[in-house]
């Protein structure tokens, strides 16, 4: 197999496939929303934010939803194209799904068809309800997608169990400390309170509030778990010809990806303290000619604090076994070293399912695109590193963009 | 429920008390989790081995709230990722200490295969492993 994929388009390529707008909704509980009312609006917010009209779209990618079955199927048979008023002009709306790493390969999807020219310009919509779902059928969900029915459902395993098998295996492997773990949490809600958007904004977060919190799943507390919640997020993607004909000056371009499918089920993951981290990190730098210390701001999905510690780990942003230290040390707070889910991330901003991930990323696209607002937009930023990972962590995946603008700045 | 004999014959070993891991009669490679066609080398003459019970605990937790649907008279209750002495690993359930809870518990202790009833193998069909020193 390669060990190298060379990408066969670069920023001076017409064809090069670039996002030029986001937009999203408040992530929380909504009961006075609903899903393709959110749908709409947020694929309105990032057309505008684009400056473009639907009719400017000739494919929506879908992400999927993890709270309706019924609401799945309505997107995947283009219930999208008569919201938006595209019947006979769309041509193509479909779905891609691998958990939470979806938008890293909805993006990849969406450069494959701007490049080759099977698409123009591709709106990627995203809504998940799972804030105002019913507790019950979540519980029932949680236990049941990305779980072996044939070999693991009769362990009675579930998603915070997953998590915590990561976490403890985590924190022997590298002698950190609850606090250390906890820190990881309250980085993130520091991050929250320069949110709007974010279901925990204005609600700050200590250490000690998390490890005084009850134990879930030994060794996880409470606060260390994500709160389902309800959110909406779209992206506008086209190629640099396209964005530079509409008069566009700001975009963002995709230098490069990597991955790796480490398992699908948690008891078939060699290393826990691992994953694919590594793998999809030197995949990643040698597609794009970039290392670790290249990018001003990284969004890595952080359902749970050791999931992200052993990402940054396996990115190189620390050294190996200093992930959660080196959360605990500020590096990833506002104003640190490396500014990391500066939305929140799930764990403060709210988990919205499959769209979780696709939030961090339309954070990252939004930083680069210097649209973040006064409170938490980072200075310079010029490059962000995006982490993914869908189901019980069975990948990673790595997401290089760079902003490009009129005049290089 | 569907037609499946590589999951209904796993079942029936646990039932008896034995922990099956696949082998492939082709190259002889052992898989875990069975598989319809070997990893290995795609043959699909598969059988399986009586596996010596004896591994490392790679990971564990115990679950206090949130059981799924069947488990909640269970709680707490813990999970356990096992490495068996064969190279191949799987996810258990394990027994407690005396006291009920998990204190003897830690990641890389050895751990053993425990045996348990047909019935309550019909009713959750998960393998077992305590730890060595704990009884």
């Amino acid at each position: 197999m390669a060990d190298t994929w060379p990408l066969n388009v670069d920023a001076k390529s017409p064809n090069d496939p670039v996002f030029i707008g986001v937009g999203e909704l408040p992530s929380g509980r909504y009961p006075d929303r609903n899903f393709i009312g959110d749908l709409t609006r947020v694929g309105l917010l990032a057309l505008a934010d684009a400056k473009m009209v639907p009719r400017d779209v000739d494919t929506i990618l879908l992400i999927p939803n993890l709270h309706s079955a019924v609401d799945q199927a309505d997107l995947i048979f283009s219930r999208m194209a008569e919201e938006l008023g595209l019947i006979g002009h769309l041509k193509s709306s479909f779905m891609v799904h691998s958990g939470g790493s979806t938008s890293d390969n909805a993006v990849r999807l969406a450069s494959g068809l701007i490049a080759s020219g099977h698409a123009r310009t591709v709106l990627v919509l995203q809504c998940e309800r799972w804030g105002s779902a019913d507790v019950n059928e979540m519980v029932t969900m949680l236990s049941k997608y990305g779980i072996p029915g044939e070999w693991e459902m009769p362990t009675g395993l579930q998603f915070n169990a997953i998590g915590a098998l990561i976490t403890r295996r985590y924190m022997h492997a590298t002698q950190s400390s609850p606090e250390a773990m906890a820190s990881v949490c309250v980085t993130l809600r520091n991050w929250a309170q320069l949110n709007p958007n974010a279901m925990y904004y204005g609600k700050p977060l200590t250490v000690e509030k998390v490890l005084a919190s009850k134990v879930v799943a030994e060794p996880l507390h409470a606060l260390e778990c994500p709160m389902l919640a309800d959110g909406a997020v779209a992206f506008v993607m086209t190629s640099a010809e396209n964005a530079k004909k509409r008069g566009l000056d700001t975009m963002v371009r995709v230098a490069g990806s990597g991955g790796c499918v480490s398992h699908y089920s948690i008891g078939q993951e060699p290393d826990l303290a691992a994953l694919g981290w590594a793998t999809a990190a030197k995949r990643a730098y040698e597609q794009s000619g970039w290392g670790p210390e290249d990018a001003q701001i990284a969004q890595i999905y952080d359902t749970y604090a050791a999931v992200t510690a052993i990402a940054v780990e396996g990115l190189g942003f620390c050294e190996p076994s200093e992930g959660a230290r080196w959360f605990a040390s500020g590096a990833a707070d506002p104003g640190g070293k490396l500014p990391c889910n500066t939305n929140g991330g799930m764990l403060s901003a709210g988990h919205t399912g499959v769209g979780g991930g696709t939030a961090l990323l339309v954070e990252g696209v939004r930083q680069l695109l210097g649209r973040a607002g006064s409170q938490r937009q980072v200075p310079g930023v010029q490059r962000c590193i995006v982490g993914g990972t869908g189901g019980s962590y069975m990948d990673a995946q790595v997401l290089l963009l760079e902003r490009v603008a009129k005049g290089g700045k | 429920m569907s037609h499946n004999p590589i999951r209904d014959e796993f079942r029936a070993g646990l039932a008896r008390g034995e922990l099956l891991v696949q082998k492939c009669n082709d190259c002889g490679g052992l898989n875990m989790y069975p598989r319809h066609a070997c990893p290995h080398c795609q043959s699909s003459s598969l059988g399986w081995q009586k596996a010596s019970g004896r591994g490392v605990l790679h990971s564990f937790t115990v679950l206090r709230m949130g059981a799924p649907i069947g488990f909640e008279a269970d709680l707490p209750y813990a999970l356990g990722v096992v490495k068996l002495e064969e190279g191949v690993q799987l996810l258990t359930r394990l027994v407690p200490d005396a006291n009920g809870d998990w204190d003897s518990y830690a990641c890389d202790v050895p751990v053993e295969y425990v045996p348990m009833s047909g019935d309550s193998i019909a009713c959750q069909s998960a393998a077992w492993f305590r730890h060595t020193s704990s009884k």
